[in-house]
């Protein structure tokens, strides 16, 4: 959780400890050449920095001390003064002192005394000799200590690097347990054991090093919402919740360019004009809210508008046209199967194409990036009040849940972020409607199709389901992508774990049926199906 | 029309702290500089309507930044700031052409009143 006063105190923190590095190194060449004037300049310069930052910051002792510090070197700088004799001690101990101080800050302890200093200040000031100690007139801190700052600035190139390597190390750790397993040596188990509670430590600290807060993104939309609105000539208010919602940096780099677009298009053809609302009897005023949240192991980001809403029907009308859909079955969808033809190819709602919303670029674009990342992107829209468009995305790209199963005696990975659910069926529970295979679950008709025939068929339509074909209890996967429901038949359901996926290399990565691969602990490898895909696949042949 | 602000400061903490007062605000914050070499280029890059300048830079003074800045844009809007203890510096850059000035420690109600009102004079120039 950062909120902005914290990243502001970090900030402050980055940059003083910066400052005083730098002050130390600039003294001492002072030291070495007592007319030295860009070292004098650039004392001069971070101190009054130092002190304007800590006054804002609300670190007064700090601003007071260096605002001391800076009259000095200010009278040392006009050669009022010089930088010889009881001066030289002070000024050290002085850029000591302020170290000391930023540290206390850093560390939330309490500050240094500095009476004895601001008062020999004062006195330099006022051309009297200060009071030292024995160990300054020594002049020489034989125990100075050595800071770096707490902050790293670290390339996501560098943090990928480790979390692939995490990848591999949490695979050999399913496998180091399951053979100490199978060997059955208690000293071997219980070491594997350990080994494995470390290595998912490590995971999660890997994962955590990576997330930043949602706010990082949304910091970007005041000014794109100003902008766009201005453009399209409405007037628009904007609220941001849930900043500081913590994400997979990269995750957030993909998803940019979709919240973007959405943003755009809530504010281009989502929102209506002053003068529209108020002739519908809404304020003239509209609203966009950006939010996040989490939900279990998922961040939910919404962008969220109360324009005039999603009309169904034109939705309806226009996915018959464009032949995305037959009209007898189009009569028969209900509203949230029509409005997930907003996510089809091509399928664009803008009358006109206007100069913000862009030409060409559809949410078809915004959900291959949400899928891409075993996302799921959402819509719900009351006519009139506007629409919500949900983001499902994981927090972390590295891991996934996933449903592990049989077909012809090799393990395959369906990941539960598209699973719905898992049935065990006896053939009397089937149906066959137009060579489809159906069966009701929760009250809901659901195609079936027996994975085996999908994925080996070859290039034509599959062959008409029949009732013949259904022997026995069939084990069925539910899986669910852009609110269409599809049972997959496999041989046998194994189990539900967390995977590693990893892409697949060269010449398998040009099949699209696949998510990846990934290693089980037996050392088998074990396919990942891609959910959009297969349901592609499924509806372009269907007989 | 939003107005346009380019910000000069050598502290990246200062720097951030009044960009984000002022597009809170709904300015547009066309730039930041972090020194006088810097902050001439952005002038002329980004025409800003207004420009807030610290008095002190790591290679010109802030006051020579305004010099060379008043030469190029006579119309913009520049606003110094400063800590306490720079009046004589402040009162310089004043009779030099900057329009008004900022203490340091900013509080973000003064900031905007003081960017406000230099902005309204800007429109008032050009009516």
């Amino acid at each position: 959780m950062k909120s902005r006063e914290q990243e502001y105190r970090e900030m402050f923190m980055a940059e003083a400890l910066e400052y005083y590095d730098a002050m130390s190194r600039h003294i001492s060449e002072l030291e070495r050449n007592p007319t030295d004037e860009p070292a004098l300049n650039e004392l001069f310069r971070f101190m009054h920095n130092l002190k304007s930052n800590s006054r804002a910051m609300g670190y007064n002792a700090i601003g007071e001390l260096a605002h001391h510090m800076e009259t000095i070197f200010g009278l040392i700088r006009s050669k009022e003064k010089s930088f010889t004799g009881s001066v030289v001690p002070v000024l050290f101990t002085g850029i000591d002192t302020i170290g000391e101080m930023i540290r206390a800050v850093g560390a939330n302890e309490d500050l240094p005394e500095v009476g004895r200093l601001m008062d020999n200040l004062d006195r330099l000031v006022r051309g009297e000799e200060p009071v030292l100690e024995q160990e300054e007139e020594d002049d020489e801190d034989a125990n100075r200590k050595l800071e770096l700052s707490d902050l790293v600035y670290i390339q996501i190139r560098k943090l990928d690097h480790l979390m692939n390597l995490v990848g591999e190390l949490i695979i050999d750790r399913d496998r180091v347990l399951t053979l100490s397993q199978e060997i059955g040596n208690p000293a071997l188990v219980a070491a594997a054991t350990h080994l494995s509670r470390i290595a998912d430590e490590l995971q999660y600290s890997v994962m955590d090093a990576r997330l930043v807060g949602v706010g990082s993104l949304f910091s970007k939309f005041p000014r794109v919402v100003r902008d766009v609105a201005a453009a399209e000539k409405k007037d628009v208010e904007l609220t941001m919740t849930g900043e500081d919602i913590q994400i997979d940096r990269n995750i957030l780099q993909i998803i940019t360019d979709s919240l973007l677009h959405l943003v755009r298009n809530a504010i281009g053809h989502g929102l209506e004009t002053p003068a529209e609302r108020e002739a519908a009897g809404k304020p003239a005023q509209s609203h966009l809210t950006l939010s996040a949240q989490t939900e279990r192991d998922d961040v939910l980001i919404q962008v969220q508008d109360d324009g005039r809403g999603i009309n169904v029907e034109s939705v309806r009308r226009k996915a018959v046209e464009r032949g995305l859909v037959a009209a007898n079955v189009a009569a028969t969808l209900d509203d949230d199967a029509v409005r997930a033809f907003l996510f089809e190819p091509g399928f664009s709602m803008a009358k006109e194409v206007t100069e913000i919303s862009g030409r060409g670029v559809g949410l078809d674009v915004v959900k291959l990036a949400i899928d891409s990342l075993g996302g799921q992107l959402r819509v719900e829209s009351v006519l009139g009040q506007g629409t919500t468009f949900t983001l499902v995305l994981p927090t972390s790209i590295a891991v996934k849940g996933a449903l592990l199963f049989q077909l012809d005696q090799r393990n395959y990975a369906i990941p539960l972020m598209h699973t719905d659910s898992v049935v065990s069926l006896m053939p009397d529970n089937f149906n066959v409607v137009g060579g489809v295979l159906i069966t009701r679950v929760q009250e809901e008709n659901v195609p079936v199709v027996s994975l085996r025939k999908l994925l080996h068929n070859g290039d034509g339509p599959l062959p008409p389901a029949v009732k013949a074909d259904v022997q026995g209890r069939q084990d069925i996967i539910i899986v669910k992508y852009n609110n269409r429901r599809l049972g997959l038949v496999v041989d046998r359901f194994l189990r539900q774990q967390d995977i590693v996926v990893k892409p697949m290399s060269k010449p398998l990565d040009t099949i699209d049926l696949f998510g990846g691969v990934t290693l089980l602990g037996s050392g088998q490898v074990c396919l990942v199906l891609d959910v959009p895909a297969l349901t592609r696949l499924f509806l372009a042949k269907r007989p | 029309m939003k107005n346009r602000i380019l910000i000069v400061d050598d502290s990246f903490y200062m720097r951030t702290m009044l960009k984000n007062m002022l597009t809170d605000a709904g300015y547009e914050v066309v730039g930041e500089a972090a020194n006088g070499q810097q902050a001439l280029e952005m002038a002329a890059a980004t025409k800003p309507d207004l420009i807030t300048l610290d008095v002190i830079l790591p290679d010109n003074t802030g006051l020579d930044v305004l010099k060379g800045i008043r030469q190029e844009q006579p119309d913009v809007k520049v606003v110094m700031c400063s800590a306490v203890g720079q009046e004589v510096i402040v009162n310089e850059a004043l009779e030099s052409g900057a329009t008004a000035y900022i203490v340091k420690p900013f509080s973000e109600e003064k900031v905007l009143e003081i960017v406000g009102s230099a902005l309204q004079e800007a429109a008032s120039d050009q009516a």
